[in-house]
């Protein structure tokens, strides 16, 4: 290998792949430098800039963050992540005394109840509260719900007859429906549809139910798009999921078989789970952020989430989009959203005990 | 981590009293090493910050004992059985590949050679995604197996399809520091091997393995850890694991989650230390080619070789590209989605990776010599806190790097800066360049440095005339690994990237976690392009000038 011709004939070429590799490393760092001073000279804004933490995905929230951006001339720097990394994220760099965020946008109220828990979180003026119905918001005003989505069974109508789907989620223990259901224990909106259960039926008829879907076989997935997609493909009959994932899959591919049943208005099985912004305590400008969370509950920001993300609007006055069947709120979420935070830890726990993987 | 210690000490005094006769002369007194020595202690001191910072949180949390035991068992079974299937396989798989892609006369063997390494690209969540989505009614498998009558089942989880699944994305983890070794192997053995009559299987059992042994070891090695740390793909394809512990109660029972992860720890331990104990001394054989490998004809062979090359890279990278083809077809044919906002943050992925790749790589050298060329249980302290960082959740060394510069006054400007999610990615993955520079380490014979220093005293020359091309193929596998895992890394892109820095893996993440599959699509097939085009310009192309 080593001869002394290929030697000769390798330092030659090497000569000129040298000046490449060192010529690529050079635009590489120079590309680093520029995308870093990129992302802070564009970050100022006119009126000032909010920092957001947000656990809510970048397609469904930046063109309504971009939006806010050009009404106001106030710049919007996101980092976006899993609600509950974030959450813990924040809840370090509190106890470091050094929060980033001025906003916490939560996919759920599971994670947002966290940093509430732990005191993160600084109250919301009394008119932005008032925005929403006070079932959507937290009892101590320290955050607010600003989209929801619905529990519903997501089925394959080739699989399933939409006759026999039944009008309560305590029937989908049932026999007939062994190995035929999707769920996903550890997934924030499953933990969040099982501690409502809890504050509204009790921690017995919530165990029973668990102990019941445990032993029916049920088929566990990582999420609500995995289980949409599985329904979709005919791998599982039917999943316990939020609404509006089926109107996601089915915008990416029309000829997909899935579709969403809601269960009675007053059935547990139809929670409305919303999404929640907070400012935390910590945030430099609380007057900037509560601009950014009036926005999103503005007649703009809520008309987006209804026609954009297939999601129910809170605002007290707007209404949801013509493709979602429309939902009473008094009926379907009359419960403390507080309680879910600090209930989380029991509800992973009596998930895990009935045996599924929570 | 005892046992270490012994067969490093029963491997030193024969070495001592070789390279002590001439290192007397010159490298002079033997203390003259210890700056080396706190070098590589001082650099595995920082690779074993998030192991320290597990422990310590684990303690402080007070975790309880009895808790921890009732969740753990079950998924820590699971979590073994996985990673000793997968790890087993991917020695079998990545070694015949690096072998029929550099000793035989397969057709294309260059191609082979790149497209093998391929499976390594994708975020293994979305390459499982998408295999899932091949086999489902409509998926290209789905309909091939139907043409030839075959029902595919209903449903592709469990153990067995975590298995396949995983080994197939992993392989690659041994192929590339196996075909590093490769280059420069001794092959005057495998000539004797012949004249004694050997046949070309027996001479690669018999000869060409043993040689191979610590480049299959180090790389099976990163396969276990990379089982046991494994998240996204084993939850697609609903198998529960220890990781699933950590992540499901990381909220809301903190002292459990990090109980979870201190178990994952000791066990990554445990297996390191096994690796140790099973490289024996072969470090003291690796003298260093002086002709070319003669190239095996496959003859008849040829057929089933290039099948199961095939075989491999379908289950690998043909079935999830297309997948993730029909996905992106999908939007582009209505213009959902377009490149033009892959583009920075395409970018942003090359720049990134490639400059953590350089940097773990140098970072990593300096144990790695410690550990080759002057074992020591320090330098194997060292060498093993480099290791462990791969066996360790993303999310966990994220948290662990924001709590340190969070909280040390000088440090904290550094928070979520580029530097940092460097020196994080460099943790992480030093260990895929642990493997590679070691193999690099041994390509340098002790003869070659001794006789190398009476023929040229300058150490900077020497290392570019002498050192540098025996090295080189062991360090691009090395980098390339490092790169290749950078480029698809999540968690700690997600949490320690400045704010607004957005890469193709987080692209690909937030599109898929919202269904949005053509977006996914289109983004994995750009990330898959770059790693193509990386691997092969800074890596293989490199690596191919020396070999041939």
């Amino acid at each position: 290998m080593m001869t002394a011709t290929t030697a000769t004939s390798t330092s030659a070429a090497g000569a000129s792949r040298r000046r490449l590799s060192i010529s690529v490393l050079a635009l590489a760092t120079f590309a680093l430098a520029a995308a870093a001073c990129g992302s802070d000279s564009g970050g100022a804004g006119e009126n000032g800039t909010v920092t957001i933490y947000s656990g809510r995905a970048e397609r469904l929230i930046q063109p309504i963050l971009d939006d806010f951006s050009d009404t106001t001339d106030i710049a919007v720097d996101v980092k976006y992540g899993d609600s509950a990394d974030l959450a813990l994220l924040i809840e370090e760099e509190a106890v470091a005394g050094n929060v980033q965020a001025d906003v916490f946008l939560s996919q759920s109220p599971g994670s947002i109840g966290f940093l509430d828990d732990a005191g993160r979180l600084g109250e919301l003026p009394t008119a932005t509260l008032d925005l929403v119905p006070p079932t959507v918001r937290d009892a101590e005003g320290n955050w607010v719900g600003f989209s929801g989505r619905q529990r519903v069974l997501v089925y394959n109508a080739d699989l399933v007859d939409e006759a026999e789907l039944p009008s309560s989620v305590f029937d989908m223990t049932a026999p007939e429906w062994a190995g035929r259901v999707g769920v996903a224990p550890g997934n924030g909106s499953f933990q969040d549809f099982v501690t409502a259960m809890r504050v509204t039926e009790g921690d017995d008829v919530t165990m029973q139910w668990l102990d019941d879907l445990a032993a029916n076989d049920p088929i566990t997935y990582s999420n609500n798009s995995a289980i949409v997609a599985a329904v979709g493909r005919g791998e599982v009959d039917t999943g316990l999921v939020n609404h509006y994932y089926n109107y996601r899959a089915l915008d990416e591919d029309p000829g997909l078989p899935s579709r969403n049943h809601q269960f009675a208005p007053d059935d547990p099985g139809s929670l409305l789970i919303v999404t929640g912004a907070g400012i935390l305590a910590d945030s430099d400008d609380p007057a900037l952020a509560t601009e950014l969370i009036d926005y999103l509950l503005s007649p703009s920001g809520q008309e987006y989430f209804a026609d954009e993300t297939f999601e129910y609007p809170l605002a007290i006055g707007v209404e949801p989009s013509g493709d979602v069947p429309p939902i009473e709120f008094s009926d379907v979420s009359n419960f403390d959203y507080g309680q879910l935070g600090g209930g989380l830890e029991q509800t992973r726990q009596m998930i895990a005990d009935a045996g599924l993987q929570g | 981590m005892g046992g270490v210690a012994a067969s490093d000490t029963s491997a030193t005094p024969g070495r001592h009293d070789r390279v002590g006769s001439v290192a007397g002369v010159v490298r002079g007194p033997r203390s003259a090493w210890a700056p080396g020595r706190l070098l590589g202690l001082a650099i595995g001191a920082v690779f074993a910050m998030p192991v320290a910072f597990v422990v310590w949180r684990t303690l402080r949390l007070g975790a309880s004992l009895p808790d921890a035991l009732a969740e753990v068992p079950g998924p820590l079974w699971r979590t073994i059985q996985l990673a000793v299937l997968v790890s087993a396989t991917a020695a079998i798989v990545g070694t015949g590949v690096a072998w029929l892609t550099t000793r035989t006369d397969l057709p294309f063997r260059r191609t082979w050679r790149i497209a093998l390494v391929l499976p390594l690209a994708l975020p293994s969540f979305v390459g499982a995604a998408a295999f899932i989505a091949g086999l489902a009614p409509g998926g290209f498998i789905h309909d091939a197996l139907d043409l030839v009558g075959i029902t595919p089942p209903r449903r592709f989880r469990g153990l067995g399809a975590s298995w396949l699944v995983m080994s197939a994305f992993t392989y690659p983890y041994v192929m590339l520091p196996v075909v590093a070794r490769m280059a420069n192997l001794r092959t005057s053995l495998e000539e004797s091997g012949r004249l004694l009559g050997f046949s070309a299987t027996q001479t690669f059992v018999r000869v060409t393995l043993p040689q191979l042994r610590p480049a299959i070891l180090g790389g099976t090695l990163l396969v276990f850890l990379y089982s046991v740390s494994e998240f996204g793909a084993v939850q697609l394809l609903g198998y529960d694991t220890l990781t699933r512990v950590i992540y499901s109660t990381r909220q809301t029972n903190r002292a459990l989650s990090f109980a979870a992860a201190t178990v994952v720890l000791v066990l990554a331990l445990g297996v390191v230390a096994l690796e140790r104990s099973q490289r024996g001394r072969s470090g003291a054989d690796d003298r260093t080619a002086t002709g070319s490998p003669r190239t095996i004809r496959l003859g008849w062979r040829v057929v089933p070789a290039v099948a199961a090359c095939l075989a491999v890279l379908s289950v690998g990278l043909l079935v999830p590209l297309l997948s993730l083809g029909t996905w992106a077809q999908r939007g582009l044919a209505d213009g959902r989605i377009g490149f033009s906002e892959l583009v920075d943050p395409a970018i942003s992925t090359a720049t990134i990776a490639v400059i953590a790749a350089v940097i773990a790589v140098l970072v990593v050298l300096p144990v790695a010599a410690g550990s080759i060329r002057r074992p020591h249980p320090t330098s194997q302290i060292a060498s093993v806190s480099v290791v462990v960082g791969f066996a360790i959740p993303g999310i966990v060394i994220a948290l662990s790097l924001a709590v340190l510069t969070l909280n040390t006054p000088l440090l904290n400007r550094f928070y979520q800066s580029a530097g940092l999610l460097v020196l994080a990615y460099v943790i992480h993955f030093g260990s895929q360049a642990l493997a590679g520079t070691e193999t690099a380490v041994r390509a340098v014979p002790d003869h070659v440095r001794e006789s190398g220093k009476l023929l040229e005293p300058n150490a900077l020359r020497r290392a570019w005339s002498i050192d540098w091309p025996l090295m080189r193929p062991g360090l691009l596998a090395a980098g390339g690994l490092v790169m290749l895992s950078t480029l698809k890394e999540l968690p700690i892109t997600l949490l320690l990237s400045p704010i607004g820095f957005s890469t193709l893996a987080t692209e690909i993440w937030s599109s898929y976690e919202e269904g949005f599959y053509a977006a996914t699509g289109l983004a994995s097939l750009v990330l898959i392009a770059i790693s193509a085009t990386l691997t092969w310009v800074l890596v293989l192309r490199r690596s191919e000038a020396v070999s041939s």
